[in-house]
Order: structure tokens, then C-alpha cells, then sequence
């Protein structure tokens, strides 16, 4: 329980940085760090953990950047659930390892945001961004990915020394 | 353990997603839009009523309702300047605690719309420059503009 609360604060702070300073020369694209975290959470601990807490996240970084029910909150949301689902999804799959998992998760991040939008705007034209947005979540959610499993790699180490 | 095979399968799916969406992306803004729109409606929120349209070939500006401002915004929402060729709507991004307006520049013989001035974190509506038919969306403020290039629809 202290741990996924440590997770939770590096989760936030992943976040709250990586809106500050735009690393990619794409206006508004991220790579997602924060992601790095659900990942090893739903490795290290369980669907259920690893969700609660990206959940928590969104709704925590959104108010303390004071962006609560804005319409960006809405399409991180969006964003957040439907990830979460398809890495828990492809997760329990075991077809492909982080790395596939970390990408699947960024390609459905997106497609929730859209939804989100959809509703934010009330306009199918912001479909029209998503042919972008896919093209670019694919090295975000490999640069992501390959974090986790270094990490996990790592944590598995540390277990065993441990016991 | 199969993890040498869940390995290949990643890169495998990395390396074709990026392909895939890569050619998605790219044909998308190559072939997306022909650039003769008859006319841009302008919308605020989640409504499908435009506030205004601009009327490229007929060269004119019709506003159609008042924006629903709060008594607090002294002016008049859409501001239409035909001298400037601007629109401007009050748009939904707050800094300290105040609306932001958005203003939106028209040109009837490019029959081009561009976003020239907005308050947003990543100001990605007024970085898409000038636009003949590709929709400019912009999410925190809330406003978008939309081209219609089906002269049959041209009821006005």
C-alpha cells in the first residue's frame, strides 16, 4: 500500500513535468511517462491496483494544475480508462510482452482521447487528428515501454535478493 | 519461458503499427481534402448550430445567434470586424479566472480561414496556419471551424 502510494506521487510528478516542458517538437504530444508507471504496476501488482491508480492520477494532476472537468480533463479521462483497459486486456492476453503491451496501450490512449474530444466538441471533424496522433503514440508508447521493462527487469533482481 | 518470442512479437507489432499508421497519416493529409470550400461554418461548445458562417462565394458573413455570454463580458459575442475581416467568440480557456476571446481572420478570395489569435497551453488551432478545408479544432477554448464544400448544401 506505501509503495503504490510512492508509485502514485511519481506518477503525478511524471505528469505534472512532462506538461511543462515540451520535449517533442509536436505541440501538445507527450510521451506519456506517467504511462511507465501503470505499466509496472499492473506488472508488479494487478489490473485492479494499476487502474485505481491511473484513475487517481488523472483526477489528481487535473486538480492540482487546476484543469478539473475542463475539456482536457475529459479527454485524459477518456484516454486513461480505455488504456488501461487494453493493457490490462492484452496484458492477461500474455501474447506480447511490455514492450507490445506499453504500444497497445498508447494506440488505445489515443483513440480515447478522440472519444472524449467527440464529446468535448461535439463534432466527428476531431477524428481527423487521430490519423496524427496514432502515427505518433507509436515510439511514445516504445520509449515507455522500454523503460517498464528495464525497470521490471531491475525489480526482479531486487526480489530475489530480498528473499 | 516464451519471453525470446513475446520479444519478436513486440518489435513485430511496433515496427508494423508504425508502418500502418505512418501511411494512414500520410495519405490522410495528401488526399484528405480538396481546397474549394464554399463555405467555413464557426462553432462554439458542443453545439451543431453554427454561430456564424462564412459564405466564401457569396462574400459575406452571417451571424447567426449571439453567444451566451455571462452579463460580466461587456461586449457583444461573435464580434465580426469587416474592416479587419476577423471574427472573434469568446472562447472557454481562463486565465485568472477570465474567458479568453479567440479570434478567427477570413479571406473570401483564398476562401481560407486561419486562427490568428487564442489563449491555450499548446496554441495547436492558431499553429495549423491558414486553412482551406482542413477543420480547426480548438479544444480548450472550445471553438471550431468547419468547411463545407458541398454546393448543394448552399441554402443560405
Amino acid at each position: 500500500m506505501t509503495l503504490l502510494a510512492n508509485f502514485l506521487a511519481i506518477a503525478i510528478v511524471l505528469n505534472i513535468i512532462e506538461s511543462a516542458i515540451p520535449i517533442i517538437p509536436v505541440p501538445g504530444a507527450k510521451l506519456g511517462f506517467a504511462n511507465v508507471v501503470t505499466l509496472i504496476v499492473l506488472y508488479v501488482y494487478s489490473f485492479k491496483d494499476s487502474s485505481l491508480l491511473t484513475l487517481s492520477r488523472v483526477i489528481l494532476v487535473s486538480l492540482l494544475t487546476g484543469k478539473l472537468l475542463g475539456p482536457v480533463f475529459y479527454m485524459s479521462m477518456s484516454g486513461a480508462i480505455l488504456a488501461i483497459f487494453a493493457m490490462g486486456f492484452f496484458r492477461r492476453l500474455n501474447f506480447f510482452g511490455v514492450l507490445g503491451v506499453s504500444v497497445l496501450g498508447s494506440v488505445f490512449h489515443c483513440i480515447g482521447q478522440i472519444i472524449g474530444g467527440y464529446f468535448v466538441v461535439g463534432s466527428t471533424a476531431i477524428v481527423l487528428y487521430l490519423p496524427i496522433m496514432l502515427f505518433l503514440s507509436i515510439p511514445a508508447g516504445v520509449v515507455t515501454g522500454i523503460i517498464a521493462q528495464r525497470f521490471l527487469k531491475i525489480w526482479q533482481t531486487w526480489n530475489k535478493d530480498l528473499q | 519461458m516464451n519471453q525470446g518470442n513475446q520479444k519478436k512479437r513486440d518489435i513485430m507489432l511496433a515496427v508494423l503499427l508504425f508502418i500502418l499508421l505512418g501511411g494512414v497519416f500520410i495519405a490522410f493529409r495528401l488526399l484528405a481534402f480538396k481546397d474549394d470550400a464554399s463555405m467555413a461554418y464557426v462553432y462554439y461548445g458542443t453545439s451543431s448550430d453554427p454561430i456564424v458562417t462564412i459564405a466564401f462565394t457569396e462574400q459575406q458573413i452571417i451571424r447567426h445567434y449571439d453567444q451566451d455570454t455571462p452579463a460580466s463580458y461587456e461586449k457583444d459575442y461573435p464580434i465580426i470586424d469587416e474592416d479587419n475581416q476577423t471574427i472573434t467568440i469568446l472562447g472557454d480557456y481562463m486565465i485568472d479566472g477570465i474567458r479568453q476571446d479567440v479570434v478567427i481572420k477570413y479571406d473570401f478570395a483564398k476562401k481560407s480561414v486561419q486562427i490568428i489569435e487564442e489563449q491555450s497551453p499548446n496554441h495547436i488551432c492558431s499553429r495549423e496556419g491558414e486553412s482551406t478545408g482542413w477543420p480547426l479544432i480548438c479544444l480548450p477554448n472550445r471553438v471550431r471551424v468547419e468547411f463545407v464544400n458541398d454546393q448543394g448544401d448552399f441554402t443560405v
